[in-house]
């Protein structure tokens, strides 16, 4: 019953597809290779980013035209079949990033753009990261501050970007920012004259971030996404999917997790018995179990609506991010706590799941924040009706 | 998806039920109608039963079927026959019946079941046991043709008001707990002699649904027991089983009874725009533990329907087998709790004190009085997460002291702690 996916209809497309990356990710990047990358300054290998590509990590949201395209025509449950084994084998590379931005540019951007970045992100030859958060690290529409100026010498962005996974890998970034005070996003080179990036890490084994900061760094027109403060839609679009996406690793990372440890604890033996004869922690692993099993439920329904453009899919972006984030996280935690002492060393493999399931929780998001807008807008709806 | 073995494939079997739910089934915005009357327009169109093998008043179709046909009702807008009554007898006792009973027991009592003529309640736990359920000691003695019924059962649902009773007894004191058991049918006629059956007053000073009842040496026919003599506790697990289906709203349990939908005009504690509102009134809408407790509900309530799919989803697929109504059960229970919590944090002093002598019992305070219930009744949370982990994920059991020893000498035992 663990291991179940988060979509229980899959084609045969689909299956083969989630396959050849569980075989790929255990072959290539198993965890001896994690932890051998957290001593590595990029946290991946970029010939190993071009398998992946090859494998369609970077492919599903890109335009067809670009060399993208999907499985099934759903495009956010395709990549959820994939984060969900990123999850489960913690694997490394810039997969959340690259699609975002891939998506966004495919969406909105012109053919210019399209044709200077798409070919090479669908190839893994390049990466192109998104930089939305500030540094109070909120991912909500209004926390932007960074502004784009029209100047005499065209458009001028200023501002700084904190939280970008990916950073110091990347050539480019898609950029949300205020022009006229309205939300706008351009595809910047890192490169260019008024960017400086400034690396960082993360608790993630392998997941690397970055602050960029932009001090009048010139933005083309062409490269403008979408129309000039009018990113709005765009931009709520571009963290439903990421918010999709994260929740569907996350539902990864736990079941994972509970998997080896339930492992562990039917062979554990204390007091003359199983620990898991124990009802004290058989009690918390049915508990766990129920929260699984709702949280693939709810990262596959979010998944289709954000597929689907459904109405309520930002209602139920809150709603899985609040239920699932805080669930894997403490999921792992727990099992920390059932694995034992060996639970907290470096030599226990938890401790990567713990890194990754605390890295995902907060990032796009805290659950709390999450439930705070989702009251929000259920209040709205209240105050509509009253 | 289509009928394998001759059965109707499921679209012919779907326009036909759209054709007849449209003509025949009256609209949830009509004045609601009587279950068992509802009930009665299912059996006598072939609709009632649907999984129920057409010899004993079912439709002979499957599971999907049953489901195809409330989830069109539902679509439509109709409505179909609600309450728990109906869902005990039809969702749970009906099952059971059908899967343990001899052909001429099925052929007594099922056609009246699925009809709502005779409606069925179980019997299965006593004042001194509620979850361990098999070590009743409500006594069953066989003379002759007949067979002797003493002891007393408690927490059945409605059994003034119904009139078959599915009791668990023991009919062997010398074989270990579990194999000394027997399910028996008893009448539930206040007529009947030796029987009494008295209300439960509910914490909250009401007579709720629970019932006690008290057998004093009834007298009952040989061709009541459901199943051989001392294989009562395997009937007890189908039974429990269908149980926590039949309140997942999975499995037989899938007859439309919409738990999100209460009765028009019933309180209901924690209805998320209630407590938005209520909070708001009261200046407490701008703090956060009030907000984040209001969003927690509204996230449960999205959850649970979306679980109770995707298991629905895997009983059609396969991919899920087994004991995952315990999953559901515990997952609706344990949220129904934290909406009155949220419904309390919420209303503050406003939500258990109020104005005048009267009694007022529509109010949150008095639903806390009561909310334990959901994870108590149909198998305590406890019981629910042992299922889990040793059924579902099959998990080592606790040792037991019980094991091989005869039930008198479990009773002999227990003595000396009591």
């Amino acid at each position: 019953m663990l291991g179940l996916p988060v979509q229980l209809q899959m084609s045969d497309e689909q299956e083969a597809f989630r396959e050849a990356i569980r075989r790929f990710i255990e072959t290539e990047v198993p965890l001896s290779k994690v932890r051998d990358l957290y001593g590595v300054a990029e946290g991946f290998e970029s010939a190993w980013w071009q398998e992946a590509a090859r494998l369609g990590w970077t492919s599903l949201f890109a335009d067809e035209r670009y060399g993208g395209g999907s499985l099934s025509g759903g495009r956010v449950r395709d990549a959820v079949i994939l984060a969900e084994e990123i999850g489960r084998g913690l694997a490394p590379g810039p997969f959340l990033p690259v699609n975002i931005v891939a998506a966004a540019i495919s969406r909105g951007g012109s053919d210019e753009i399209k044709t200077e970045l798409l070919p090479a992100l669908v190839a893994g030859e390049a990466v192109a990261v998104w930089a939305f958060a500030e540094r109070a690290g909120r991912w909500t529409l209004n926390g932007l501050e960074a502004a784009i100026d029209r100047t005499g010498d065209g458009l001028l962005l200023t501002g700084a970007k904190h939280y970008v996974e990916a950073a110091d890998n990347a050539s480019h970034a898609l950029v949300a920012a205020l022009c006229d005070g309205l939300p706008t996003q351009a595809i910047v080179r890192l490169d260019g004259p008024g960017v400086a990036v400034r690396r960082g890490r993360s608790i993630d084994m392998t997941r690397r971030f970055g602050t960029i900061c932009f001090e009048n760094a010139p933005v083309e027109p062409a490269w403008v996404v979408g129309e000039v403060g009018q990113a709005a839609e765009a931009l709520h679009q571009q963290l439903h999917i990421a918010v999709a996406l994260q929740c569907a690793e996350l539902v990864g990372v736990a079941d994972r997790t509970l998997d080896f440890t339930i492992e562990y604890g039917r062979d554990r033996f204390a007091f003359g018995r199983p620990i898991l004869s124990f009802q004290e922690l058989k009690h918390r692993i049915a508990d766990m179990v129920q929260w699984l099993e709702a949280s693939k439920a709810l990262a596959g329904a979010l998944a289709e609506a954000v597929d689907e453009g459904d109405a309520d899919a930002g209602r139920l972006a809150h709603t899985a991010k609040a239920y699932i984030g805080d669930k894997a996280a403490r999921i792992v935690d727990d099992c920390v706590q059932i694995t034992g002492g060996i639970g907290v060393t470096w030599e226990h493999d938890i401790h990567m799941y713990n890194r990754r399931a605390a890295l995902l929780r907060a990032l796009y998001g805290s659950p709390e924040e999450h439930k705070e807008e989702l009251y929000c807008l259920l209040e709205a709806t209240v105050g509509a009706s009253t | 998806m289509s009928g394998a073995s001759g059965t109707e494939a499921l679209s012919e079997f779907r326009r036909r039920c759209q054709n007849w739910i449209a003509a025949n089934l009256p609209p949830k915005s009509a004045p609601a109608e009587d279950p068992v009357a509802l009930q009665r327009l299912l059996f006598d169109s072939g609709y009632a039963g649907i999984p129920f093998p057409e010899e004993y008043g079912g439709a002979g179709l499957t599971l999907e079927h049953q489901q195809a046909f409330y989830d069109l009702a539902h679509e439509l807008g109709r409505q179909v026959p609600s309450g728990v009554a109906l869902m005990v007898s039809v969702g749970m006792l009906g099952p059971t019946i059908l899967e343990h009973g001899s052909h001429e027991v099925k052929s007594r009592f099922l056609p009246g079941l699925l009809r709502g003529d005779d409606l069925w309640i179980q019997l299965l736990s006593e004042p001194r046991g509620g979850s361990d359920m098999a070590g009743a000691r409500t006594r069953l003695v066989r003379d002759g043709d007949s067979y002797v019924l003493t002891g007393s059962k408690m927490w059945s649902t409605g059994a003034h008001q119904s009139d078959y009773g599915l009791c668990l007894a023991r009919t062997d004191w010398e074989a270990p707990k579990h194999r000394g058991l027997s399910m028996i049918a008893v009448p539930l006629a206040p007529t009947t002699p030796g029987l009494v059956v008295q209300q439960t007053r509910s914490a909250d000073g009401t007579m709720g649904e629970f019932c006690e009842e008290f057998f004093d040496d009834i007298v009952l026919p040989s061709e009541n027991l459901i199943g051989e003599e001392n294989i009562g506790w395997a009937v007890a697990q189908t039974l429990l089983f269908h149980e926590r289906n039949a309140v997942a709203n999975v499995g037989y349990g899938y007859i439309g009874w919409d738990q999100s939908e209460s009765p028009a005009g019933a309180y209901e504690p924690g209805r998320v725009s209630d407590l938005i509102g209520i909070a708001r009134q009261r200046g407490v809408d701008q703090n956060s533990s009030v907000r984040q407790l209001i969003a927690d509900v509204f996230i449960e309530e999205a959850v649970l329907p979306l679980s109770s799919a995707r298991v629905m989803t895997g009983m059609a697929l396969g991919t899920h087998e087994g004991q995952w109504g315990s999953l559901l059960k515990l997952q609706e229970s344990e949220a129904a709790i934290e909406r009155v919590r949220a419904a309390l944090a919420a209303c503050g002093a406003e939500g258990v004190i109020w104005e005048g002598d009267d009694i007022e019992l529509d109010n949150p305070g008095t639903s806390w009085l009561l909310a334990r219930g959901g994870t108590l009744a149909g198998g305590s949370s406890e019981m629910q997460r042992n299922i889990i982990s040793e059924r579902l994920l099959g998990l080592p059991r606790e040792p037991s002291v019980e094991r091989g020893l005869s039930f008198n000498e479990v009773l002999r035992r227990q003595e000396s702690f009591e």
